[in-house]
């Protein structure tokens, strides 16, 4: 067998004609592989909640190949895809309680009443539903049918679990205790998930691979680490990561012995040139004007730097938020302990070479992350 | 203006809604209201603004009681969140409508809407009807509007509910330094704890018409009055272990996962008492073997949390405990690990009710041996 699970096979969706209706999946190529956690991440109208409908079967593909481990799937009926869905909307039976239908699906299986029953309060217990089990549907609050949604998907067996935002309506207390036990749970049986957040928390936290959409196309498609460390182009690099990646506009000058990038408001950053690769100093002599990228949390504080004013300073229980003005705009600094900063204090700030991201200015794609050439 | 109440209650038909509700904002401070839905919050606020009136108390802005008083001579800017902008005309005219009313000339007018605008980054839907703009956007010119008449009181309801992530983020930032500028004295309604944190000189936590703790986002943060309010401040959610106060000739003690982690607070009026020990996930850290407190632990998954990673631990007993540190620091595989419970950190509570239990050291000076 082979260790693609899933692969989408430059997939069109046109809603209204092909070619002529609203492109609302642009040749999304992807593979998941057995046992992944995948997250479509993006925000609404991105194409991915059209993407996972795709692969349940619940909206035609308009061009291109589906295949659930090594079967093509596209023109199926949605029961012959063996996959397990818990969808908004895709709701609970009402006349039964919540056991039954979260054990519906493992009736059919000749499995024992006792296996049935303990599995479903394994289940029930992860998912902090077990005094809902004897409940109907309509006597439970959303959040607690989206759990038992999320229960039913989760028992069956099936190729592939496809999960739209399945912890959208719980609190966040619950939600962050659920998906550290989701992941262990989908991770020791070695299912193959593809689940759908707009929240990238949720995605980080929960996927091996995080594929990023808008407007339709997959942007980048990467581990959480590598899209923070090496983000494609602009839009991956400001979308994922909270607080946002801070830019700025910066002219390039490249000398024999330095690298300096000059910024608005006379701000200049300057490097020995052996802290650049060479291939990014040529290209870099070449571009001139280029955007440059830096995360809040690899903005440093130091006794020398640029100079920066502060605007604010907040302090969120385990870490401060820090906003100054800085070249012409505004830099926000994360730092992991209690700053007592005050408005209108200087600080100087330093960026490191290897945390700094750099864009083209025209396409958005990166150019260089920590100082070395993409590619 | 200061605005003080006192002892306001409210209830319809036979459900209280506000039940001796006393609170006060010095002039140019912010207050925020914290708490889940239902808890009163917004009921308060139409209170304030004289929209309905109390059963009980009284309300006084600057030492004098508005009891009566329309709610147009209050002198209070409101952006609520049904929006409730003028259908008819566009972003910049509702914007416009208290300085218009105020008589400004019109090149005051224009500069003032334009830099709400800009800031609430909307100037580019300034000539759109209500109807054409989506939930944030009417959100924001409600916003702007109530922000435009420099009113001395602002009741402020969530106006960043509906507002995307990034830039309810560059608000969060902003729009505290916009209300101080103004010298406006604020009542902030949110269920954010991160902008509670962010806007509050005092944060008021109300829950079932009552208000539970009043503080500073310190004294929330790090002494929560009941474990529910310690619950809602911070993400991960914090930690909550079952544990017994203890006292030998070294001092209090708790054993968890039969280690013994000392306290260095004085807690001798509990002992032997059943408890919940409070520990933040930023108060657990993975430490070695060796190290005096360490606590067995098996690590059952890693989530990575942004600017954080979050892993989740088992104890010995089959507790589940968070660890957080931040992101990019060395951290524990899957398996066994030890973890060091930060006991200066710790939060103790009543088992039964759920109140902080206060040690004694923080209810006097200079007593301590």
């Amino acid at each position: 067998m082979s260790d693609v699970m899933m692969d989408l096979d430059a997939v069109d969706k046109f809603y209204g004609s092909i070619d002529k209706g609203v492109h609302a999946v642009r040749n999304v190529s992807m593979q998941v592989m057995r046992g992944e956690i995948i997250a479509l991440l993006g925000s609404s109208g991105c194409g991915k909640t059209s993407t996972l409908r795709m692969v349940a079967g619940f909206e035609a593909v308009s061009r291109g190949k589906i295949s659930i481990g090594g079967r093509e799937i596209h023109m199926l009926p949605p029961v012959q895809r063996n996959v397990a869905m818990a969808f908004e909307g895709y709701s609970l039976y009402p006349t039964v309680t919540v056991r039954d239908n979260i054990s519906f699906a493992l009736k059919r299986k000749n499995i024992s009443a006792t296996d049935v029953a303990n599995k479903v309060e394994e289940i029930a217990a992860m998912l902090e539903i077990t005094n809902m089990l004897d409940k109907y549907p309509s006597s439970i609050s959303g959040g607690q049918q989206q759990r038992a949604s999320l229960a039913r998907a989760l028992i069956r067996d099936a190729d592939l679990y496809l999960l739209d935002e399945p912890m959208g309506q719980l609190e966040p207390q619950l939600r962050t205790l659920l998906r550290g036990r989701i992941k262990s749970y989908i991770k020791e049986r070695g299912l193959t998930a593809i689940l759908v957040t707009h929240d990238q928390t949720e995605a980080n936290a929960l996927a091996d691979r995080i594929a990023v959409m808008e407007d339709g196309e997959l942007q980048q498609f990467a581990s959480p680490d590598e899209i923070k460390k090496s983000p494609a182009n602009l839009f991956t690099g400001t979308f994922v990561g909270e607080p946002p990646m801070n830019v700025f506009p910066a002219a390039a000058s490249i000398s024999e012995t330095t690298v300096s990038l000059q910024l608005a408001g006379d701000v200049a950053l300057t490097y020995p040139s052996d802290a650049f690769s060479p291939q990014l100093r040529a290209r870099l002599t070449e571009m001139r004007d280029v955007i440059l990228g830096v995360r809040p949390y690899a903005v440093q504080r130091r006794d020398t730097g640029s100079p920066a004013t502060v605007v604010a300073n907040q302090w969120l229980g385990d870490q401060s938020h820090i906003a100054a003005n800085f070249a012409g705009g505004s830099l926000v600094l994360v730092e992991h302990d209690r700053t007592q900063l005050t408005e209108d204090q200087q600080i100087t700030v330093h960026l490191e070479p290897s945390d700094i991201h750099i864009f083209n200015p025209q396409t958005g794609m990166a150019i260089s992350h920590g100082a070395r050439l993409v590619g | 203006m200061s605005l003080e109440l006192t002892n306001l209650s409210k209830s319809f038909k036979h459900d209280t809604v506000l039940d001796g509700v006393s609170l006060q904002v010095p002039e140019g401070k912010t207050l925020v209201l914290f708490g889940p839905s239902g808890a009163g919050k917004t009921v308060l606020l139409r209170l304030i603004a004289g929209v309905i009136e109390p059963d009980n108390g009284q309300i006084k802005i600057s030492g004098i009681d508005v009891d009566g008083a329309e709610p147009e001579d209050r002198n209070i800017g409101m952006a609520f969140q049904n929006f409730a902008l003028f259908p008819h005309m566009d972003a910049h005219a509702n914007i416009a409508a208290p300085l218009t009313a105020q008589r400004k000339d019109q090149s005051a007018i224009q500069s003032g809407v334009q830099a709400l605008a800009k800031l609430l980054k909307i100037d580019h839907v300034l000539g759109h009807k209500p109807k054409e703009l989506s939930n944030g956007q009417k959100q924001r010119t409600a916003l702007a509007r109530a922000l435009a008449g420099k009113p001395k009181i602002l009741l402020l309801d969530d106006p960043l509910r509906n507002v995307d992530a990034k830039l309810r983020f560059e608000m969060r930032l902003e729009l505290p330094r916009l209300l101080s500028d103004q010298n406006a004295t604020v009542i902030y309604v949110t269920q954010d704890y991160k902008e509670a944190m962010a806007f509050g000189d005092e944060i008021a936590v109300i829950n079932d018409g009552i208000v539970q703790q009043i503080g500073t986002p310190e004294d929330i943060y790090l002494t929560p009055a009941n474990v529910e309010i310690a619950r809602l401040f911070g993400d991960p959610v914090i930690n909550f272990l079952d544990v017994t106060l203890q006292k030998d000739a070294t001092g209090v003690f708790v054993l968890i996962s039969d280690k013994r982690i000392d306290l260095d607070a004085n807690y001798s009026h509990a002992i032997g008492n059943e408890c919940t020990l409070g520990i933040r996930p930023e108060s657990v850290l993975f430490v070695n073997q060796d190290h005096e407190n360490a606590v067995p632990v098996t690590v059952e998954a890693e989530t990575p949390l942004n600017e954080k990673t979050v892993n989740l631990c088992l104890t010995a007993r089959g507790r589940e405990i968070m660890a957080s540190r931040p992101a990019g620091t060395d951290g524990p595989e899957n398996g066994p690990a030890f973890v060091n419970i930060e006991a200066a950190n710790a939060v103790i509570f009543d088992k039964q009710t759920g109140v902080r239990i206060e040690s004694e050291q923080s209810t006097g000076e200079g007593n301590v041996t």
